[in-house]
């Protein structure tokens, strides 16, 4: 054993810049990390009431935010997700310093008494694969702003489906990342394969949008507004459909079988579905496949359409379904890796997390599974497709293990994108 | 669809859903029993929260009532979330409940006090005892450091002794406590199998090896 692995086995600290959460914590943290919401919120300081009782932080990020929810008019502009689409643009100065006070608050909730053997942590941020250059400058930048305290050591960065990969402990496959504003599809062999990557603009926040249409659809357009209970409600009654048609089919001739029911915790509020519980199942499929003719309604009364957008140098895709975007990516890989691509394809983020209850098996399916069906209406027979054993965390995961093994010494390289970027002593 | 209740009505569904039983209450002050732990609950309103006295008041009120119930809560309009800082709260044991027209939601949870009433259990009397408890904790405290600092003089003492650097162990917790020298991590980095001591994502991962050849040979471009 070497004092390096010593040091590393101590003081390597990863943080996950996700979409909607901000996943970090040092090695000692074992399997799980700690978890905020990936936002700040900028609290009025001319209001009369914040100066009666003299709050003073610029920015509160972390626990504290949900105290300042609803409790203004003008929330959306005082509550910033810095990375709700994975990107942050160059001069948006107010989501920067989100970013920034997110890393203090990462490293300050981890303090270390000081003692001669600490200098510092080995820190492994990881940010969306389709991060342009800036990103990496600024966020390496912001860490070098955040060393007064001394600990910070050194600093790197990698992408999220990479660290994905890692933590799963596969060399060569293809890493499917959704998060709530969009998916990343990224094929790995030891490197990521960057000039194959596709990106959608698709995410949970779209399975989100149409949950709230079909509350709207069921009466409940008074509750359609309130994300996080919209949130609550796709999670607790939305299905994968292994065939929508057939599932709509299914569900309209058992209707008590299907039927979608949601108790609020702590309310008196149920939201029942009744006889539109097939609805249930548009939920999941329009995360997999927006293209079904049924969505079309949907978009017809209001339903944004998830258009191709242009970020930085990556065109998100709007609505290409699963399936169609995996094989782009791995047709763009050299031929002879294509099968050993194909036969792991690992999915990654909560958007994956669906539920199948167990009266419902073969009609609604899980994640995997929808992948699978995806691929084979494509042709693609051969392939095996996996749910990370940790969706949340594992790409937390991969930055403690990247950190962990990566040489100290291996300076970081701006062509490459890796290394290490020494900052303390 | 929206309960029309009065919030004296709507924490009294809201705790009971809990499982609480209500006893004794007041105007302004709710009381419940939740398994063994009593709970008091006084109410701000809108009316209320504008006066800053009030709110002192009723935080001061609900302190000295500390000894009649081992959970505390406030219950504000959400309007007071953007106002207050909880750590004020969290540094008293004070629970926070916000509410609105449609949900009351638990934003500080309280901490229960070991030394307050809990049904079956005798009330602390004297404040002299107390004290004692008191300082017989910090004492145990301080002795504690003490042992534990003479560990790590000896941990270092015994490093330098053999010429090496000392190894500084920190435990899976945010803070560092001092160094168990029965709590060694071996890392085995090439052979694929990470040891006891570090989280199980690192048994046998392949990119230990893979990674820690980074910088030592020329790959592909990291494209992006």
């Amino acid at each position: 054993m070497t004092t390096s692995d010593n040091y590393r086995s101590h003081y390597t600290f990863g943080m996950d810049f996700g979409t909607s959460d901000f996943k970090f914590g040092p090695i000692t943290c074992g399997e799980n990390p700690r978890i905020v919401n990936n936002r700040g919120y900028f609290p009025d300081k001319r209001s009369l009431v914040y100066r009666a009782f003299e709050s003073t932080a610029d920015i509160i990020v972390g626990d504290q935010v949900p105290l300042y929810l609803q409790s203004n008019e003008d929330l959306t502009s005082r509550l910033v997700y810095p990375m709700k689409n994975g990107l942050i643009e160059k001069d948006d100065d107010k989501a920067w310093r989100v970013v920034g006070a997110l890393c203090q608050f990462g490293l300050t909730s981890f303090p270390v008494t000081a003692n001669n053997g600490f200098h510092g942590y080995n820190i492994v941020a990881s940010l969306s694969a389709v991060s342009p250059r800036y990103m990496y400058e600024q966020l390496l930048a912001l860490f070098k702003q955040t060393d007064h305290t001394g600990n910070i050591r050194a600093v790197t960065v990698i992408p999220q489906p990479f660290a994905v990969a890692i933590g799963h402990g596969v060399t060569t496959c293809v890493v499917i990342e959704s998060g709530h504003g969009n998916s990343q599809i990224c094929p790995i062999s030891k490197y990521p394969i960057g000039s194959a990557q596709v990106a959608l603009n698709r995410g949970g926040g779209d399975a989100n949008a149409i949950t709230a249409e079909v509350l709207k659809d069921s009466g409940y357009g008074d509750l359609a507004g309130e994300e996080s209970l919209v949130r609550r409600v796709k999670e607790s009654i939305g299905l994968i459909p292994g065939d929508l048609d057939l599932a709509i089919a299914e569900a309209k001739r058992s209707p008590r079988k299907f039927r979608a029911k949601h108790r609020v915790p702590g309310t008196r509020l149920e939201i029942d579905l009744d006889k539109d519980s097939w609805t249930r199942f548009l939920i999941g499929e329009y995360v997999f496949n927006p293209n079904h003719e049924i969505f079309e309604s949907y978009f017809s009364r209001g339903l944004t359409r998830p258009r191709d957008v242009k970020m930085g140098e990556t065109t998100f895709r709007g609505m290409l379904d699963f399936g169609d975007a995996i094989v782009t990516s791995v047709e763009k890989c050299p031929v002879e890796l294509q099968p050993l691509l194909y036969r792991e394809i690992l999915l990654s983020g909560g958007n994956f997390s669906w539920r199948v209850p167990e009266s419902m098996q073969g009609v609604a399916v899980d994640a995997p599974t929808k992948v699978k069906s995806l691929l084979r209406m494509k042709g693609i027979k051969n392939v095996s497709v996996k749910m990370t054993a940790s969706p949340q965390f594992s790409v937390w995961h991969g930055c403690i293990i990247y950190g962990f093994a990566v040489p100290e010494d291996y300076e970081w390289n701006w062509q490459r994108l890796e290394g290490w970027l020494r900052i303390g002593a | 669809m929206v309960p029309s209740l009065s919030i004296h009505e709507r924490l009294r569904h809201y705790f009971v859903a809990m499982g609480a039983t209500e006893n004794n209450s007041d105007q302004g002050t709710l009381r419940f029993t939740i398994g063994s732990d009593r709970t008091i609950v006084n109410v701000l309103t809108n009316a209320d929260i504008i006066e800053r006295n009030r709110i002192i008041d009723t935080l001061l009120h609900l302190s000295s009532l500390r000894s009649e119930a081992s959970l505390l809560y406030v219950a504000a309009p959400k309007l007071l979330g953007a106002t207050l800082n909880s750590e004020i709260l969290r540094s008293t044991g004070i629970g926070l409940l916000l509410y609105d027209d449609r949900r009351i939601e638990e934003c500080v949870r309280p901490t229960p006090d070991s030394q307050s009433v809990q049904i079956n259990q005798t009330v602390p009397t004297s404040s002299t005892d107390t004290t004692l408890i008191a300082e017989l904790a910090a004492l145990k405290s301080t002795c504690t450091k003490l042992e534990n600092n003479l560990n790590m003089m000896m941990l270092e003492f015994k490093s330098l002794r053999e010429g090496t650097i000392s190894t500084r162990m920190i435990p899976s917790s945010s803070t560092e406590t001092p160094f168990d020298p029965s709590h060694r991590i071996e890392p085995t980095l090439h052979t694929g199998i990470a040891s006891e001591g570090l989280p199980s994502f690192f048994s046998n991962n392949p990119w230990l090896e893979v990674l820690s050849k980074r910088g030592r040979a020329e790959g592909p471009l990291l494209a992006g």
